[in-house]
């Protein structure tokens, strides 16, 4: 279960971003997992429920969005949605392909509310 | 004067690996250990598939020739970095519970390593074919070792690990005529997945195999210097 280090990666850049934009509240975190990602969904959330607390006062929603596999053939070129047991492609069968997306476990964006300064009489 | 009238909300937008610092980290440290000629093999598999008994095998095999060290990982225990100590220069990396190395730790055991340019520098990861997937090491080489005793079917029930290995070597083979394995199957299975893999295998107790696995890793070396002094002279 390697999700916990995972998500202590993920919630130190947030309070970076946070620090940086001297926000007073970090409202959500949107990730996106792919299916070769090697990281479980539902463990993700697990870990950022139980770690956002030692970060935040006021707990991040965490928003994950599920991300299907999708590889390029070297090949023919065409993109296609594959299962991740086999990285053929589904038009040629050439095993020469490059994952386009569905392996990686990223940010995407984080919601904050950030100070409005006006110029006072 | 300024004051601070209110807040207002902002979405900041990111898109980049969680992972994607740590990765930079190990792509610096990798190029750094290619400057000092040392090829870094991350050696991943199961507990108890025979990382430390391909080591001892290894050492012994380079005995004069070949200058290597060992970074060995466990959850507990110096047990595999005694097998090895009186053969190479090792460092044990004891997580304390973690299932899987990170970079931190591998610099950590370098800094304790002797000072010196090895030829190979050899992590043996904590026994597990899930999480070591996900993380980069600073590893040229990822290896996967698959023991006869564990089935040919495990390349398509553990993918991650099999699709980032750059070989697949089957361990204990003198165990062949007495288990259902086929290394056939095994390496079919795993070619679904990455078509790339080198494929390999070895029986460490009786050496079959490792001067096979030896010379792989010298031409691995051959070929990762040569590639690196045409870059630096381009």
């Amino acid at each position: 279960m390697h999700e916990r280090s995972l998500v202590h990666s993920l919630l130190t850049q947030v309070k970076q971003l946070s620090n940086q934009h001297d926000a007073e509240t970090v409202d959500s975190v949107t990730v996106e997992i792919g299916p070769l990602s090697g990281v479980e969904a539902e463990l993700v959330r697990e870990a950022f429920d139980e770690l956002a607390a030692e970060h935040f006062t006021n707990c991040p929603l965490l928003h994950i969005d599920l991300v299907p596999l999708q590889i390029r053939c070297r090949s023919c070129g065409r993109e296609s949605s594959v299962s991740e047991l086999s990285l053929k492609c589904p038009e040629c069968a050439s095993s020469r392909v490059h994952i386009v997306r569905g392996d990686e476990f990223r940010l995407i964006d984080v919601a904050m509310q950030v100070p409005v300064t006006t110029d006072g009489e | 004067m300024i004051v601070t009238a209110t807040t207002s909300s902002r979405t900041v937008h990111v898109d980049r690996d969680v992972l994607s610092e740590k990765k930079r980290r190990a792509a610096e440290l990798r190029d750094e250990l290619t400057q000092r000629g040392t090829l870094v093999v991350n050696l991943v598999s199961s507990p108890g598939a025979g990382k430390t008994s391909l080591l001892e095998a290894t050492a012994r095999h380079w005995t004069g020739q070949r200058s290597m060290a060992v970074l060995v990982g466990d959850l507990a225990t110096e047990r595999d970095a005694e097998r090895l100590r009186p053969l190479v220069p090792v460092e044990q990396l004891t997580t304390g519970g973690a299932c899987h190395l990170e970079l931190s730790l591998v610099e950590t055991g370098l800094a304790r390593l002797p000072a010196e340019n090895f030829e190979f520098l050899f992590i043996e990861n904590i026994g597990n074919l899930v999480c070591p997937a996900s993380h980069d090491l600073a590893e040229h080489l990822r290896v996967a070792l698959l023991s006869t005793t564990e089935g040919d079917d495990k390349p398509g029930k553990y993918p991650k690990m099999f699709r980032t290995s750059d070989a697949i070597v089957i361990s204990k083979t003198d165990l062949l005529p007495y288990v259902p394995f086929s290394v056939d199957a095994a390496f079919d299975d795993a070619h679904n997945i990455q078509p790339q893999l080198k494929c390999l295998s070895v029986a460490s107790t009786t050496n079959e195999g490792i001067e096979e696995w030896c010379e792989y890793l010298e031409q691995s070396r051959r070929e990762l210097l040569s590639h690196a002094m045409q870059a630096s002279e381009s």
